[in-house]
């Protein structure tokens, strides 16, 4: 008797392993999205990021003075880094008027007799304008100002100096003894498509598995299959996973090609080795399973299932913290994200990718989504033993 | 008008038994606005992480301290006291910046020679990178005038005079339509379209594959009502639905989430008119044309990260290929996201923002044509053809039994 079920359990598995195959092979449309969206994605954010880095900001100059001394100024500001002098205009309205149409983002006013009062010691202001609304400009045009600021500071500091007596030497040891040297690290080139590309693709990734893992049961329900399903008397352990072993392996295949264009054509960074990023992706690829199955089991049909699998996955990239950081979200909310596993994800890729922080850090990434997925694979058996998605279809 | 309102009672009739579907539409809009805006709350990142490795452990060193200690911008963290301890802190984002002073810091500047200290930040995240980096150069340019003060001090000039010589050219930095340079102010107003824009769409494109999968389309198409009536029927209660989330979510992000909304709003109120027609009229047409319910659905819910990342929103449309910036401008969304920012931050008038509004009036005129011309479609779809064949079937097993 016990070798019976012995041998009949693996058939059963198998079968249901089969049919899973089939299932989202007939699902045209799961289909597509499971092999081209990500793909597509990952093309579409590469085209967008290009460009990798912000280089040449959009800058006018107003010169009011018209001197040697104006004219050796805004040279200087068409030399400085990251600023791309675009047009020079006549008057403030002018410069407010590209401003306001976006046409140039950071505005000089270099003021009359600028080179007069330069000249003879005076005090002078040069006023920077910055267009704001968007920050990625923003921040960027205001770093090249302070370094523009201080430059300029400093050589005026310094003619000035001269100008009252002291040695050229002394004057430059007033300005120029000390020097912050910047070193960023995990990505020296501030380089966007970096940051972004793959884990934008990842995160369109992790919507197409949602998407199907949500058919883990919902897709079921509303077939005749289900009927036969329940009627096997199959456990719920094997139900799952036979269905989630083929999910995951049909995620698998999506991810792969993903990170094989990003780390070995693209040249992203990964500082932890191919293995130990796969095998997390798998590791977050179970919890999203099993996220999709717990929401599959507790939706009445399969379009119920996608729209409340994907009013998680949604918002869970902004809510990751791997943009605008935890750190810097309330307290309360700061908490509440850990749930999600792609917060766990997005926050341990970019670990894996950049820092590779050591098996004794990341191991509690592994672990969390582990939980996760056990969490959920045991409410997605609770739902389907108290609901009864057979005796609806039944009555239907 | 009459049959029209029937439709439209139908159809609300339709939004409330799905549960989902009345949680999405009512629901979820604020929930997202919610979520979304209390992500972005503080706008600015304060008290960074950072770790100061003092070798020197000279009076020039305690004023570099000094100076990062002293801020809302960086907290430092005492335990980082030793590079290799930076190094894992780093690694493990306990610290996001890092100051290392060398042991002969103070002696070089004593000895008149260039004298460097390491400014180190983690740029994994470069919303960290870039705004360790303008904090990092606005407190070093404080300490360069500190210490270009003292000095000139020691060199025998007075205090006024110092002042003087230092102040001879300041670049004074103006910002403008974000002063505070506040996150939220530039991510959160694209990322409530974005919900308007997802939400209504989800919605209104329901309404015809839910009718061809219940076998009811045929009663629309078989009946005397012209396609016109039976778009707006079936259009309007999304279209006043997804109007009335757009200002809820404006008034409530304005209210409680800080989302800073100037200009006219006559003009804001107008830009959401059209928009919203847009993603009626879009959600109508698409729904006609569509399969089935889940196709949509699942197609639909994908779009919203691609339209956003390639709308020129966030990442300059100045440096996005003109290819890949003309189609995205095919789409509503990149044109409203632009309109809103230029009103609601810059406070532009109608003339202005004249192209925009054309864009979206054309898009909306061709929505409309489209959506209108398909309201009763005769060519139908695989799935739609074996439905009616059943519908006839089902016909002529009637006749026969009344026969």
């Amino acid at each position: 008797m016990e070798v019976g079920v012995m041998k009949i359990m693996p058939r059963q598995y198998l079968a249901i392993m089969r049919h899973e195959v089939l299932m989202l092979w007939h699902d045209t449309g799961l289909r597509h999205i499971m092999l081209w969206a990500s793909l597509l994605g990952l093309c579409l954010f590469l085209l967008v990021y290009r460009s990798q880095a912000i280089t040449a900001i959009p800058t006018a100059v107003l010169d009011l003075d018209h001197s040697s001394t104006s004219r050796q100024l805004v040279d200087q500001i068409a030399n400085t880094e990251n600023l791309n002098l675009v047009a020079s205009v006549n008057s403030f309205d002018d410069l407010k008027f590209l401003i306001k149409a976006g046409r140039v983002i950071a505005g000089v006013v270099i003021p009359e007799n600028y080179g007069r009062d330069l000249s003879l010691g005076r005090q002078t202001r040069i006023l920077a304008i910055i267009d704001a609304s968007n920050m990625i400009y923003a921040t960027n045009a205001s770093s090249t100002f302070l370094t523009v600021s201080r430059t300029i500071s400093a050589q005026a500091g310094i003619s000035t100096l001269v100008a009252n007596g002291v040695q050229f030497n002394d004057a430059q040891d007033a300005y120029q003894t000390v020097d912050f040297q910047e070193e960023p690290w995990f990505n020296p080139a501030l380089n966007y498509a970096y940051f972004l590309v793959l884990a934008l693709a990842l995160n369109i990734w992790q919507q197409c598995c949602t998407l199907a893992a949500c058919m883990t049961v919902a897709g079921e329900t509303g077939r005749d299959s289900w009927l036969q399903i329940r009627a096997t008397g199959i456990s719920r352990w094997s139900f799952f996973s036979g269905k989630a072993l083929v999910q995951l392996v049909a995620f698998f295949l999506m991810a792969l090609p993903i990170f094989l264009l990003s780390f070995l054509v693209l040249k992203s960074p990964l500082q932890c080795g191919f293995p130990v990023i796969l095998l997390f992706t798998m590791t977050f690829a179970l919890a999203l399973q099993s996220l999709g199955a717990m929401m599959s089991s507790l939706a009445r049909n399969p379009v119920d299932a996608s729209r409340l699998g994907m009013i998680i996955a949604l918002p869970s990239f902004v809510l990751s913290g791997y943009t605008w950081p935890i750190e810097a979200m309330p307290h309360w909310l700061q908490s509440l994200v850990w749930v999600l596993p792609q917060t766990w994800f997005f926050q341990g890729f970019n670990y894996l990718a950049f820092k590779n922080p050591g098996w004794g850090f990341i191991s509690r990434y592994f672990l969390a989504l582990l939980i996760i997925a056990g969490i959920c694979y045991g409410v997605a058996a609770i739902a389907i033993s108290l609901g009864n998605h057979g005796a609806r279809r039944v009555e239907s | 008008m009459r049959q029209i309102w029937a439709i439209a009672s139908y159809e609300v009739l339709h939004i409330f038994k799905d549960r989902i579907l009345t949680l999405m539409v009512f629901f979820v809009p604020i929930l997202y606005a919610l979520l979304f805006g209390t992500v972005y709350a503080s706008g600015i990142l304060t008290n960074i992480p950072l770790g100061i490795v003092d070798l020197d452990h000279s009076s020039l060193s305690r004023e570099v301290a000094d100076i990062f200690t002293n801020n809302q911008y960086f907290q430092v963290i005492p335990r980082v006291a030793t590079y290799p301890e930076l190094q894992a802190a780093m690694k493990t984002g306990a610290v996001r910046a890092g100051i290392v002073i060398p042991a002969d810091f103070e002696k070089r500047v004593s000895e008149h020679q260039l004298s460097k200290a390491l400014l180190i930040y983690d740029s994994s995240n470069l919303i960290w990178g870039y705004n360790i980096r303008r904090y990092a150069r606005t407190l070093t340019n404080q300490f360069y005038m500190t210490h270009a003060a003292a000095y000139l001090s020691g060199l025998g000039f007075a205090g006024k005079n110092i002042n003087n010589i230092l102040d001879t050219v300041s670049l004074n930095m103006e910002i403008w339509y974000n002063p505070s340079l506040n996150y939220c102010n530039f991510l959160f107003a694209g990322l409530l379209l974005m919900i308007i824009h997802q939400i209504g769409l989800m919605g209104v494109s329901l309404t015809v594959t839910r009718e061809k999968e219940r076998h009811c389309w045929l009663h629309y198409l078989s009946s005397a009502l012209p396609a016109w009536k039976i778009f707006i029927g079936k259009g309007l209660p999304y279209f006043l639905v997804t109007f009335f989330n757009y200002s809820l979510l404006l008034w409530f992000s304005t209210a409680f989430l800080n989302l800073k909304i100037e200009g006219s709003l006559g003009l804001i109120l107008l830009l959401g008119l059209l928009f919203d027609l847009i993603i009626t009229t879009a959600g109508f047409a698409i729904s006609a044309y569509a399969q089935s319910s889940l196709t949509v659905t699942r197609f639909l819910l994908l779009l919203s990260v691609p339209i956003f990342l390639s709308s020129g929103f966030t990442w300059p449309a100045a440096y996005i290929p003109p290819l890949l910036n003309g189609l995205v401008r095919l789409l509503p969304y990149p044109w409203m996201a632009d309109g809103f920012r230029l009103v609601t931050m810059k406070s532009l008038g109608a003339r202005e923002i004249a192209p925009i509004l054309i864009a979206l009036a054309i898009m909306a005129i061709l929505w409309v044509a489209l959506a209108v011309s398909c309201a009763k479609r005769r060519q139908p779809t695989n799935i739609y053809r074996s439905q009616l064949a059943t519908g006839f079937r089902r016909v002529g097993h009637r006749l026969t039994v009344i026969g």
